[in-house]
This record gives C-alpha cells, sequence and structure tokens, in this order.
C-alpha cells in the first residue's frame, strides 16, 4: 500500500500554485487574444485537475478501474456538453 | 449466531412497526418500499381514471381545463416519480440482489433505509401540493418554462419533492453498485452473476450519473421562480430549449432506469419457465450497459418539434435508432430462450409473455416516433401516449407484476390462487390493450394529448379508450386482491423452490428467507447462473 | 468506492450548472466580459491558493495517521479547517461587497441590469453559494474527522474516514478549479 511523503504532497503543491500563476498572468496580459485565453484557462484548469485527481486524490496508485470510472464520467459529461453546443451553434 | 436467528425468517423476527421502519435489513425496507408503492400506484391509477371519464365524451364532463391539467401533472409525477422509476430496483433489487448474490445484505444498510425515508418524505412533499394555495401543479410532469416558472400553481413544492426523491434514487443506486463489486459470493465473478444484477448494475450507473442534472435543474426553476432571474424566461432573455435539454438529459436515460430491471426481470423468468439456460447470456448481459450508455445521448428526441437546430435533430434520430439494438438482441434472445424450452404456463411467465408483446408494440412505435419526418406529426398526440404507456406500463408495469406473482412464495412463505391469477392477467392484458391501442390510432388521427377536450371525430377511440380503463381497473383489483387473499390461504409449508425450476440462488433458501438471508452456504451452478445441466441439489 | 461514487454525482451535478454557464456565456459574451469586470481578480487568486494549500494539508493528514501519527493528522486536519474558514471569509467580503452595491437578485441595481449581466451574477452567486455550501459540509466532514481520530476510533489501522474526507474536500477544490477562470479570468 502506498503512502505519499510529504515532500511528494508539497511538491504537487508547488506545482498547481505554478499553474495557477499561469493562468492568471496569461489571462490579465494576454487580454487581446480572448477566446484563445478562455481555452488556454480552461486547459489549464484542467491539468489542475488532473495532477488534484492522481496525486492528491490517489489515483496513480489506487487500482486501475478508479481511473478508468473518472475517465467515462469526465467523458459523459463532455459529451453533454458538446451535444448541447452543437445544437446552440447551429441556431 | 443465536438459535432465535437460526429459526425465526425475517418477518418473524422482530415485530412491530418500529421494528419495521427502522429496519437496516434489506428484505423489509424492500418491502416498505413495495407497500408504500403500491399505495401511491393506486393514487396514480385513479387520477388515471378520472382522466379517462372526463376524456369519454367530448366536451367538458366532469372537470375544468386547469383542473384536467393538475391531474394529468399529478397522475405523471406519482406514476414516474413515486411508482415506476423506485418500483423494481426498490422492491425487488432491495430484496433480492444480495440473496441472488449469496450475500447477507446491500454494502451500506442505513443507507439504504435513508433512501426509503427520503423517499417518503419526497412523496409526502408531492402529495401535499394537493392541500394548500392554488392546488397541484398544472405544467406536465415535464414542468416545461416558461410556464413553470410563471404558474400560480404549486410548482416550486412538485419541483422540491421530485429533487427530495432524486437522492433516494441516486443512494439506491450508489447502493447497489458497492454490493455488487464489494460483496458476490467466493466463486461468483461479473460474468457469473445472475442477469437481474447486471441489470440492476447499468440501472445504478444511470440513477447515479443522470439524477443530478435533474436535481440541478430543479433547483433553477425554484430559483428562477423565486428570484426571477432569467434563466428559462424568454421574456427576460432566458432559453426555455436549454430547459429541456437539462430535463431531458436526465428525463431520457431515466426511461432507462425504469426499463432495463424490468428486462432484468424477464431474463429471469424465462429460463424457470422454459426449464433450460437463457440464450445469449453475454449479449443479454452487455446489451444492459449499452442501452445504459447510448441511452446518455438521445435526449434530444423528446425536442425534435421544440425549435432545435437542424443537424443537432439529426444526430439525435441515428442515436435513437441506435439505442434500439442492443434492446432488439434482447428481445431475439429471449423468444430463444423459450424456443424448445419445457415450457410451464404459471402466472409469472403470463406476466412475461405480456410484456415481451406490449414491450414490442411500445418500442416499435418508440421507432416511429425516433425517425424525425414521422415525429414531426406525431410529437405531442397521443401516440406518444400510447408508445409511453405501452413500454412503461404493459413493459415495466407488467414486468413488475410478474415479479410480484415469481417471488410472492419465496417472500411470503405462502401461495395466492393460481386460477384467479391467471384470470386476472387476462383481464388485465385485455383492458390494457383496450385502454392504450386506440391512443395510438387516436394520435395517428391528429388527437393532440394534454388536453380535457377534442375533436368529435375523435370520440370513438376515447369511447373504447375509457371502456378499456374500467377493464383494467377491474384486472388490477382482482390481481391485487388475490394475491392479498393470499396470505391468509392454509397451506402446507412452502417449498425451498417451490416452481421447481428456478436455478438462481434464491431457490436454495428457505421461504421465507432467514434473517441473514441463508440457513446454508448456497451452492453456485458450475458453469453460470443458469447452468440448468449442472443444478445443484438441494435437499429441503 | 462509495465516496468516489458520491463523488461523480457531486461532478454531474456542478456540471449541470456548468453548461447552463457555457450557453449563456456563448450568448452573451459581451455582456460576461462586463460584468465580470465587477470580480476581484486578486481575491479570487488568493482563495484559489487557499484552497489549493488546504488540498495538500488534508492530503498530508491522511500521510500522518498512515505512517500512525495521529498528532500530526489532527494538526494538519485543523489547519485544512483553519483555511476552509479563511476562505469563506474571503468569500463572505466579497459577496457583502456586491450586495452592497445593490448587485443581488431582488435589489434596484440588479434589476436594472440587462439580461446577459444579471444572468451572470445570478450564476455567480448561484455556482459559488452552492460550492460554499459544499466547503461548510466539507468542514464538518473534517471536524467529524478530527473528533474521531481524538477518540481513537480512527487510526493507523482503520483511515478510511480520513480518506473520503480528503476525497470529498479535493472535490471541494477541483470545483473551485473550474470556477475561478470561469468568473474571474474572464477577458
Amino acid at each position: 500500500m502506498h503512502i505519499t511523503s510529504y515532500k511528494d504532497h508539497f511538491s504537487t503543491l508547488i506545482a498547481l500554485l505554478l499553474l495557477t500563476v499561469i493562468t492568471v498572468v496569461i489571462s490579465v496580459f494576454g487580454a487581446n487574444l480572448r477566446s484563445l485565453s478562455v481555452f488556454t484557462a480552461l486547459l489549464i484548469a484542467t491539468v489542475k485537475v488532473i495532477v488534484v485527481a492522481y496525486y492528491f486524490m490517489h489515483l496513480k496508485y489506487d487500482k486501475k478501474i478508479y481511473t478508468w470510472l473518472v475517465l467515462i464520467v469526465a467523458i459523459l459529461f463532455v459529451s453533454f456538453a458538446v451535444l448541447t453546443s452543437i445544437e446552440y451553434l447551429n441556431r | 449466531m443465536t438459535s432465535t436467528a437460526l429459526n425465526l425468517n425475517y418477518l418473524q423476527a422482530k415485530k412491530g412497526i418500529f421494528s419495521w421502519i427502522f429496519s437496516v435489513d434489506h428484505k423489509r425496507i424492500g418491502l416498505l418500499y413495495l407497500y408504500s408503492l403500491i399505495t401511491f400506484f393506486l393514487v396514480g391509477a385513479t387520477l388515471g381514471v378520472l382522466m379517462r371519464l372526463e376524456l369519454l365524451n367530448p366536451g367538458k364532463d366532469l372537470f375544468e381545463a386547469q383542473t384536467y391539467n393538475q391531474i394529468f401533472t399529478m397522475h405523471g409525477v406519482i406514476m414516474i416519480f413515486l411508482f415506476i422509476i423506485p418500483s423494481i430496483p426498490a422492491v425487488f433489487g432491495n430484496f433480492f440482489l444480495p440473496i441472488m448474490l449469496g450475500t447477507d445484505d446491500v454494502s451500506f444498510p442505513r443507507l439504504n433505509l435513508l433512501s426509503w425515508w427520503i423517499y417518503i418524505i419526497g412523496a409526502i412533499m408531492a402529495l401535499s401540493t394537493l392541500l394548500f394555495g392554488d392546488g397541484p401543479a398544472d405544467t406536465g410532469w415535464t414542468f416545461y418554462a416558461p410556464y413553470s416558472v410563471k404558474t400560480g400553481t404549486n410548482v416550486t413544492m412538485s419541483v422540491l419533492a421530485a429533487f427530495v426523491l432524486g437522492f433516494s434514487s441516486i443512494l439506491t443506486g450508489l447502493n447497489f453498485i458497492v454490493t455488487i463489486h464489494r460483496l458476490k459470493t467466493p466463486g461468483m465473478t461479473f460474468l457469473k452473476m445472475p442477469l437481474f444484477a447486471w441489470a440492476l448494475y447499468a440501472t445504478s450507473w444511470i440513477q447515479l450519473l443522470a439524477t443530478p442534472i435533474i436535481g440541478i435543474t430543479l433547483l433553477m426553476i425554484v430559483a428562477e421562480r423565486v428570484f426571477g432571474v432569467g434563466l428559462f424566461d424568454p421574456s427576460i432573455g432566458g432559453d426555455p430549449i436549454l430547459y429541456q435539454h437539462l430535463f431531458w438529459i436526465y428525463s431520457h436515460p431515466a426511461v432507462y432506469i425504469m426499463a432495463l430491471p424490468a428486462f432484468g426481470i424477464i431474463s429471469e423468468l424465462l429460463p424457470t419457465f422454459s426449464n433450460r439456460t437463457i440464450f445469449g447470456y453475454k449479449a443479454i448481459a452487455f446489451s444492459s450497459l449499452a442501452i445504459a450508455f447510448v441511452g446518455y445521448f438521445v435526449w434530444g428526441h423528446h425536442m425534435f418539434t421544440s425549435g432545435m437546430s437542424g443537424p443537432a435533430r439529426i444526430i439525435y434520430s441515428i442515436m435513437t435508432f441506435l439505442v434500439a439494438i442492443p434492446t432488439a438482441i434482447k428481445v431475439f434472445n429471449w423468444v430463444a430462450t423459450l424456443y424448445k424450452g419445457s415450457i410451464d404456463v404459471q402466472p409469472p411467465l403470463l406476466y412475461a409473455l405480456g410484456f415481451i408483446f406490449q414491450f414490442m408494440i411500445g418500442g416499435l412505435s418508440g421507432l416511429v416516433l425516433g425517425a424525425l419526418a414521422t415525429d414531426i406529426h406525431l410529437h405531442d398526440t397521443y401516440f406518444v401516449v400510447g408508445h409511453f404507456h405501452y413500454v412503461m406500463f404493459g413493459g415495466t408495469g407488467f414486468a413488475f407484476f410478474g415479479a410480484l406473482h415469481y417471488w410472492y412464495p419465496k417472500i411470503w412463505g405462502r401461495m395466492y390462487n393460481k386460477l384467479v391469477a391467471n384470470i386476472a392477467f387476462f383481464i388485465l392484458f385485455i383492458g390494457f390493450n383496450m385502454l392504450y391501442f386506440p391512443m395510438m390510432i387516436a394520435g395517428l388521427m391528429g388527437m393532440p394529448r394534454r388536453y380535457y377536450d377534442y375533436l368529435p371525430e375523435f370520440h370513438l377511440p376515447n369511447m373504447i379508450s375509457t371502456f378499456g380503463s374500467w377493464v383494467l381497473a377491474i384486472g388490477l383489483l382482482l390481481m391485487l386482491g388475490n394475491l392479498i387473499a393470499g396470505f391468509r390461504r392454509k397451506r402446507e409449508k412452502i417449498a425451498r423452490n417451490p416452481w421447481g425450476t428456478g436455478i438462481t440462488l434464491e431457490w436454495q433458501t428457505l421461504s421465507p428467507p432467514p434473517v441473514a438471508n441463508f440457513d446454508r452456504m448456497p451452492v453456485l451452478p458450475k458453469d453460470g447462473p443458469y447452468d440448468y445441466d449442472h443444478k445443484p441439489e438441494i435437499k429441503e | 468506492m462509495g465516496m468516489w461514487l458520491f463523488l461523480f454525482t457531486e461532478l454531474l451535478l456542478f456540471g449541470g450548472l456548468f453548461i447552463v454557464y457555457m450557453v449563456y456565456r456563448s450568448l452573451n459574451p459581451e455582456s460576461f466580459l462586463l460584468a465580470s469586470f465587477e470580480l476581484d481578480v486578486a481575491m479570487g487568486t488568493f482563495n484559489t491558493v487557499v484552497l489549493l494549500v488546504s488540498s495538500m494539508t488534508i492530503a498530508m493528514s491522511i500521510t500522518a495517521i498512515q505512517t500512525g501519527n495521529a498528532k500530526k493528522s489532527i494538526f494538519l486536519l485543523y489547519t485544512t479547517l483553519g483555511l476552509a474558514i479563511v476562505f469563506l471569509i474571503v468569500k463572505y467580503f466579497e459577496w457583502s461587497a456586491k450586495i452592497h452595491h445593490g448587485l443581488f437578485p431582488g435589489f434596484e441595481v440588479y434589476d436594472n441590469l440587462p439580461p446577459g449581466e444579471s444572468l451572470f451574477f445570478f450564476l455567480y452567486f448561484f455556482m459559488t453559494g452552492l460550492h460554499a455550501l459544499h466547503i461548510i459540509i466539507g468542514g464538518i466532514i473534517i471536524s467529524v474527522v478530527i473528533y474521531r481520530t481524538k477518540k481513537g476510533l480512527v487510526n493507523k489501522e482503520k483511515y478510511t474516514l480520513t480518506e473520503n474526507a480528503g476525497l470529498y474536500w479535493h472535490l471541494v477544490d477541483l470545483i473551485w478549479i473550474y470556477l475561478f477562470p470561469l468568473f474571474y479570468l474572464i477577458h
């Protein structure tokens, strides 16, 4: 059974803080690239979420099935968003 | 184990109402659900009979238009949220899932009891709308905006009731998923699980993942009614179609919550009464998962005439046709199971056969509605009403009755009068088809739904339909009366396997089961749950 | 496993709101942009940092109990709780500032806003409010873990409760990770 060390937890935090800084900087200073910055912000947010899930929530060290379940649920939600968007974009 | 636990079955173990409503025994909880459900079903059915009375003749017969709207709304809310959605999982899933898996309870027994309590609270909330203000909601069970955010009737309370009931559904689903993953008896892998368990597994995933969406949507309706925000009200910038999207993202998968457990029941009834193994076990098991999965992506077929965009409509129509495929696979496999089986015509089998016939009609009419071009003409007509009653009532409803007749001796250790049961079935069957088939015709002729009045040209199908509702009512009362009378019949002790040909694990234990479910370690058939070639020999 | 399944329901619950946000933002891009200027990026960023640190402290509290150090676990849990309270205090200031400016449903300024902007604020209050409710629930759960750890009911052999509390807390953090850019960083 894997026990994450305090050091590893701290490193994860540093990574997350860095990503946060990047997000804020891009959006505050990259105002002209408007739609790109939305996409980038969400992308970085997704990376942060993956980091939290994988390390803090221990998915990396748990049985594979949990990762699969999380992926399936994520895909399900994304497909709701995508299908709904397709409908709106074609009006 | 004390001798009390060994000698007493779960009905006898503790007495008094508090030992029931605070019980964490999955069997007692299943029965608590059963008694509540049947009560609410009868209320909902009475509302249905009232609707048919109004529609016997054109023009106003008994009710004002708005009262009629309130009646059909209550009818829908009760039948869908208080009866059909919980029905098979909460009653038979709770009672038999642990037993079929060879274990002694679900993973979270106290959560199970909480599910029932939440259900009762939600039910009281829903029924309370009859008692105050402008009366029950008159929006239809679908609560479409913008009307639902403006009408003065008790929409907020109805919607909050549905929100509460959603939690009951979610917790049951969660409990079953963990139970199936964690508590299968040694030797029982996923692919050696009975098909009813597979059905419950697929259903539980839908309950878990789809219900939260309607939860939040209903909260948004309340928010809009209270704060007037403009989420769904077009006059202040909202989009009513967005409400429809969110509503149906849950409510379409919800119909698979209703259908999949019923499929599971049929997959249990047919092997027993054909005395042979099910045809295509893996196909049936995986098709349950396929239906659950694809069913998430078809919701737009409820919205073809809403003003949704063209390309989206085509996508939803295609997906709808896809989801019919695994369902058809099941029907073929069931019929193949009956073929060359040693058929034992008993009341449960009659309900299974009725299911196959009625679900076929319902399912095929669903394809007619799933096809974009025909749906334009048939949306919101009585064809739709006929379609969903055929699948939900003629399908799931009959499967529920079939399960009741099948497991009756196991649950209560008594037996009902089979002749009366058969007669009740035929009256039900005739009444059901007399009630709903004319609706398909009226719909094709153009009769719209949710109106308390109609044009004279629709008189004949409506009259037949109303007469059918009376025949159906008689059948229901006879069926229920017979089952209740069965409690009082003095008979010899019921065997462990009263049908003789049951092979799943519940038929190895006593009738009724002991508190801990099994008095002896269950023996798994060698090659799978329906291995009739190696049926374990069980002595009394 | 039960807690993961429950987390899935929470994801979809908030997911519905994110879909509503997505639709209305695409329909009202300028209004959303305009309205978002009312939000203070500094406070939002600060709160993001607070939650990220609290995620670390609760993850560390699991490490502590796994290595048999109940005292440290309790300390880390208290820290997490403290950070939660800090988050809520900042939120309180943010909200009361807006309400003071009349930007709440039912108040005059809000009622006179154009539809896109009022939607932005409504979604802001609804989503951050629902999120705050989950922080409070999370706080209660953490308090229960602290209590049971002190009593020895949660220990090196039996710490599922701490893990479950951690999972729930990380979910609260996850939701904020998406809320933050969508409301504060529209530019």
